[in-house]
């Protein structure tokens, strides 16, 4: 009883923070490896995508869960359970197709993937990913400066179609005032009077959203090439547009 | 589409779709900068809390305001007066009801009313058992004699009054069975209202001295609002003169006759003839002829009167 009080507490703290989160994730893997096991009926490894679906259940789990639902533990596992079928009846049209990781019946163990001819540039994309990351931990660092995580963005992210276009005219009026970027970065508050006056979205939008066009404002100041690279068709919808 | 992975914990990763969306996934082993084409989003399983803390107050605010509508609605049924019901024996006192037969209010109509009701404190706010208690009081006091007569009238909507006319009735009958025996008359509705019924304990003051209930006939009680008193008091007066004086006179006449001659007297007046006359046939004692002659010479002045007048 009383550790179930201590766990609610975990699970109360780590709603708030992403970090109390890992760490409680951290110490629950054992359960959450046995869980999957049982719907695997077999030994879990951390390989399994199986493994990485209980994972964020348990996750949402401890983000959805609330007094009123009963005991943590079991309103986790059944929350995993539930996930791990989604996911199985999802991957079930997959049935039939020949995996490539297959082994071909060979003696030497070779698998089909070692028989197709591989065109990729795996040099090229390495450096691109490594490119990619430090610019990811640059922002992270500048968000980080703003008091702002990915985490926090995501939990802000428009999630309706009509407010995500909205949210896009913004950056998009961001990229066309570039001093507007300069003014973000001079003085470290998001001028969203100007913005709203400027793109003709309401105030009120761009408040409730603030951390999302904060982090997609700092990505158009200089320096973010590959992940504007990967924005390129919100930016060029914008550029149709006007 | 295409997603870049920004951020990599352990039970989740944040990606940047291309589409310009930040999600939370389910982290398959992947590194941060990788570009993938599939991810598992994480589902928030939680409805909107905001919007289950509004149902939450609904059902509180409702249930508080029918609360109060209940308590409000007793409170009327307990505490509005619904009905009054005037009891009148002579002492007339005014009973107000609530719609539960719940006893709010009670006031003397009259003197002795508000003296039937000083010092009185109702136990309980039951309408029949502060009845009782009024007419045990009223006995106690005086003012409800044996044969006495008891007058309700009830002050209300016909339902009340068709509910509780024989009730009533029926409840003073039991209560006063084995301690007297009381005539109770329940007149219902506003018909009579308060003047007339001030008019009976006025006529019921006056009546029970002499005699109880009897001469109260119709007539009188309908006479009583135009000339009430002096029609009653005439009846009497004129009854004692005529026949007080006529027996007085007789027995006058008797004692005083001898000396006046009347036109009535003329019965003693022959009785003392004839006894003179037998004196005079007995034909003994001058004194006795001296008496007689007084009384003698009457009849022949009348006889000489009536002679002249012959003539």
């Amino acid at each position: 009883m009383k550790s179930e009080h201590q766990i609610i507490k975990a699970v109360y703290e780590a709603k708030e923070d992403p970090r109390k989160a890992d760490d409680l994730i951290q110490a629950y893997i054992p359960f959450i490896r046995s869980e999957t096991s049982k719907y695997l009926s077999r030994l879990s490894t951390e390989q399994d995508d199986e493994y990485s679906i209980a994972m964020i259940a348990f996750y949402e789990a401890i983000m959805g869960y609330e007094k009123g639902r009963g005991a943590f533990l079991g309103y986790a596992a059944l929350l995993i359970r539930s996930r791990l079928i989604d996911y199985g009846r999802k991957e079930a049209r997959h049935q039939g197709h020949i995996s490539l990781e297959e082994e071909m019946g060979g003696e030497d163990g070779r698998t089909l993937m070692d028989t197709l001819a591989d065109e990729h540039d795996y040099y090229g994309e390495f450096a691109h990913r490594e490119a990619t990351r430090q610019e990811i931990q640059e922002l992270a660092a500048v968000m980080e400066s703003f008091g702002v995580s990915f985490s926090d963005v995501a939990d802000n992210c428009p999630k309706q179609e009509r407010t995500l276009s909205a949210c896009a005219k913004v950056i998009r009026c961001g990229v066309e005032n570039r001093e507007l970027l300069h003014e973000l970065l001079r003085t470290r508050k998001l001028p969203l009077s100007q913005l709203a006056a400027l793109s003709g979205v309401e105030r009120k939008t761009l408040e409730r959203h603030r951390k999302y066009i904060l982090a997609m404002l700092l990505i158009q100041t200089n320096g973010y090439e590959c992940i504007r690279g990967h924005l390129y068709a919100v930016l060029k919808k914008g550029g149709r547009v006007s | 589409m295409k997603y870049l992975v920004m951020e990599c914990h352990t039970a989740y990763a944040v990606v940047l779709s291309d589409d310009g969306r930040f999600l939370k996934v389910a982290n398959m082993r992947y590194e941060v900068g990788q570009t993938v084409t599939h991810v598992v989003e994480m589902v928030l399983p939680q409805t909107d809390p905001k919007k289950q803390t509004r149902r939450r107050w609904i059902p509180a605010v409702a249930s508080m305001a029918a609360c109060l509508v209940l308590v409000l609605g007793g409170f009327f049924m307990n505490h509005m007066p619904y009905a009054s019901v005037y009891m009148a024996i002579n002492p007339e006192v005014r009973i107000d009801v609530s719609r539960t037969d719940r006893v709010l209010e009670i006031t003397g109509v009259n003197a002795d009313g508000l003296a039937l009701l000083e010092g009185y404190e109702p136990d309980s706010r039951d309408l029949d058992l502060v009845m009782d208690a009024l007419v045990d009081r009223a006995i106690h006091m005086g003012y409800l004699h044996e044969g006495g007569n008891i007058t309700l009238t009830l002050d209300a909507n016909h339902k009340w009054v068709t509910s509780h006319e024989t009730a009533l009735n029926d409840h003073l009958e039991r209560y006063l069975e084995d301690k007297i025996s009381v005539t109770i008359d329940i007149v219902s509705q506003r018909q009579t209202q308060s003047q007339p019924a001030q008019n009976i304990s006025d006529g019921q003051t006056a009546v029970i001295p002499v005699e109880p209930e009897s001469d109260y006939g119709d007539s009188d009680y309908d006479s009583a609002t135009e000339s009430g008193d002096s029609d009653y008091d005439a009846s009497p007066d004129s009854g004692f003169g005529v026949d007080g004086d006529s027996g007085y006179d007789e027995a006058d006449s008797n004692y005083a006759d001898a000396a006046d001659p009347d036109s009535s007297d003329s019965d003693y007046g022959d009785s003392a003839y004839d006894a003179a006359a037998e004196d005079d046939n007995s034909g003994n004692g001058n004194s006795a002829g001296r008496e007689s002659d007084s009384g003698y010479e009457e009849p022949e002045q009348d006889d000489d009167s009536d002679s002249e007048d012959d003539d």
